[in-house]
């Protein structure tokens, strides 16, 4: 039914038009003398705004001044941009013979680690959110165990994952790639995961439709039957989406865990830096690039897949049902107005979810 | 048989949801509650399965003397009363079965409804309970492929799989057409005649309460002001029980009673089955 709706978009202009018409020549001639509700308003005071939009200007300056940056580099900035961006350029578009082909291939091994240590470390994060996630939602969990398992997950997502790594992880395990790095990259990575994780994960179970739990609460199911049954097919969706936001987020960290000494491509990366190497530099942040940008496509593929199935589905016809009333409202522009009733639907779930990521 | 005695609900709000009931209703009883929105219908209906706890008074569901605060006991009487609902609240990502299978919920150990592995004599159950409402051949589509009356056949087949002494049904119909709510009260009637399950249905549309029900409670302000068998329920009762007129908006008409709602008469005086 909403299918067609979208169809009939372009044609379901007439009755607005109609109708606009007779709207303006009613408005055209008042019939009755005017009173306070017929007063044009006096525009409202903006110096609220026009203050807030000077403060911020003023902090911005300040904190240039107060930092002592020195703003004036910024003119040499497109002649270093063109000078390094050819040093890199040369060695990524130099004729790969041995030496540079290897040079490709231990920066795409090193990539692949780092994928991997975000993969392990997103594992472990889900592993462990779910569950937290539960305990740290006020329609599931008593108050007490709310209250403390929120706590310690605001404690956790205080701590960057950089602090995490440097102070317990790298000492736990060990620094350099392969082996004690990875490890430790990956454990610093699940840690700080299941902070933001069981967080937004909560959110989505509080904001479960409260019918199937009735029902199911009405046959006699206990809390566990409850939530497999009732809240997990609800959320599931949802939670998936969320994991894999956390993966693509973990690649771009791992990236920079290795630069501390956790393995994968940031190892590689501080190595060749180390020696102001510029065609090797230029070559692993090209792969960087690439294999980030793959990976999140196909990432926020089956996120949108998950989220929203395989196909359109014509849900909700009930609430669209209002527009047939004809109100008379300001005509909405051509078709503008079967859009967004036709969006309606999924727009809630997904607007969370971006607000939430 | 359910008892209610002195029954007051006060909701931790402080609104009073039901003052001073007192009923009794037979086993194999078919009652529709009436009245407006606020009246109290949906509170008297949940006091039943202890969904809204009643506040002082007892309440007797067959032999058991229902107690609110304790969890188990709430529990096995939800086991033996079950409930549908006006916006069907079926889990919509999992197939018809799973939703069926829910009713089971109560008999079935924990480690086999978290697995989703259920014995094989529950799944006849349901089966049967899907047969019984005529929607067996969806049993393994997702809940939200169905329309709005069969989606409300499958609550009933969830409740059916509970092999319950009561149903509960909160305004089971109020969100469908006509043809279809006529369909689903049938259902419900046949199911009640059949089994001998005592039902209680909420509704607001009296043509239907008329023709399906063996007796009307009528509800004003969280008390009971009217309980009798249909014939007595005529016109200038159920006008006295909502304190206004009869509107078109009191009957929902459809394939039921063909021409029978005559003009200028809110609703139709004839019963459809007798």
């Amino acid at each position: 039914m909403s299918t067609r709706k979208i169809n009939a978009g372009p044609g379901s202009t007439s009755r607005p038009e109609h109708q606009r018409p007779a709207q303006n020549s009613e408005a055209g001639q008042p019939r009755f003398a005017p009173d306070a509700l017929d007063r044009r308003p006096v525009r409202p005071s903006r110096l609220g705004y026009n203050a807030g939009m000077l403060v911020v200007g003023i902090l911005f300056i300040a904190a240039i001044y107060g930092t002592g940056m020195d703003v004036r580099a910024l003119l040499d900035l497109p002649a270093s941009i063109i000078q390094y961006g050819q040093l890199m350029a040369s060695g990524v578009f130099q004729i790969p013979e041995e030496t540079v082909a290897g040079y490709w291939s231990q920066s795409f091994d090193a990539m692949f680690e780092s994928v991997a240590i975000a993969w392990v470390g997103t594992m472990v994060g889900a592993l462990f959110s779910l569950p937290l996630g539960f305990m740290a939602a006020r329609n599931m969990s008593p108050l007490p165990v709310y209250v403390m398992v929120r706590f310690i997950l605001s404690v956790i997502r205080a701590v960057p994952e950089i602090i995490f790594a440097i102070a317990i992880m790298l000492p736990l395990f060990g620094f350099g790639s392969g082996g004690g790095g990875a490890l430790a990259g990956a454990m610093a990575l699940g840690i700080s995961s299941i902070g933001t994780l069981s967080k937004l994960i909560s959110e989505a179970i509080e904001a479960v439709d409260g019918g199937p739990l009735e029902s199911s609460r009405a046959s006699g199911s206990n809390h566990l039957q409850l939530i497999r049954w009732a809240v997990l097919p609800q959320v599931m969706p949802e939670v998936i989406a969320i994991w894999l936001y956390r993966f693509e987020v973990n690649i771009r960290a791992s990236a920079i865990l290795g630069v501390l000494g956790a393995g994968g491509i940031g190892s590689l990366l501080s190595t060749v830096f180390g020696a102001r190497d510029w065609d090797r530099i230029g070559i692993v942040l090209v792969v960087i690039i690439l294999v980030t940008m793959v990976v999140d496509q196909i990432s926020a593929f089956i996120r949108h897949r998950v989220i929203h199935g395989p196909t359109v589905r014509n849900g909700g016809g009930e609430p669209q049902e209002d527009d047939d009333d004809g109100a008379p409202s300001p005509g909405p522009v051509s078709g503008s107005h079967s859009d967004t009733s036709v969006e309606q639907d999924p727009a809630p779930k997904s607007a969370r979810a971006a607000a939430g990521l | 048989m359910i008892t209610f005695e002195n029954i007051d609900v006060v909701y931790p709000n402080g609104y009073k949801g039901l003052s001073n009931v007192n009923l009794q209703i037979n086993k194999g009883e078919f009652v529709a509650i009436v009245g407006l929105s606020g009246a109290g219908k949906s509170t008297l209906i949940r006091t039943v399965n202890g969904l809204v706890p009643f506040t002082s008074g007892t309440l007797r569901v067959g032999d058991e003397v229902v107690d609110p605060r304790s969890k188990a006991k709430l529990r096995r009487l939800r086991s033996r009363v079950g409930m549908i609902f006006q916006s069907f609240n079926l889990v919509t990502r999992v197939s018809v079965l799973n939703n069926v299978l829910v009713g089971r919920s109560a008999e079935t150990p924990t480690w086999r409804s978290l697995l989703g592995w259920y014995r094989a004599e529950d799944k006849e159950l349901a089966f049967q309970s899907l047969e019984r409402v005529g929607i067996v051949d969806k049993a393994y589509m997702r809940a939200s492929s169905l329309s709005g009356g069969q989606q409300q056949r499958v609550a009933i087949a969830r409740v059916l799989a509970q092999d319950p002494e009561v149903i509960l049904a909160d305004e089971p119909v109020a969100s469908l057409d006509p043809p279809t709510a006529h369909k689903v009260m049938r259902d419900l009637r046949r199911i009640q005649q059949e089994l001998g399950i005592t039902t209680i249905v909420n509704m607001h549309h009296l043509d239907l309460a008329r023709s399906y029900a063996d007796r009307i409670i009528g509800m004003r302000a969280g008390e009971v002001v009217f309980d009798g068998p249909v014939e007595e329920a005529t016109d200038a009762v159920i006008e006295e029980v909502y304190q206004r007129s009869l509107t078109a908006e009191d009957i929902v008409a459809g394939d039921a009673v063909p021409g029978r709602a005559v003009p200028g008469r809110a609703v139709p005086a004839a019963k459809l089955q007798d």
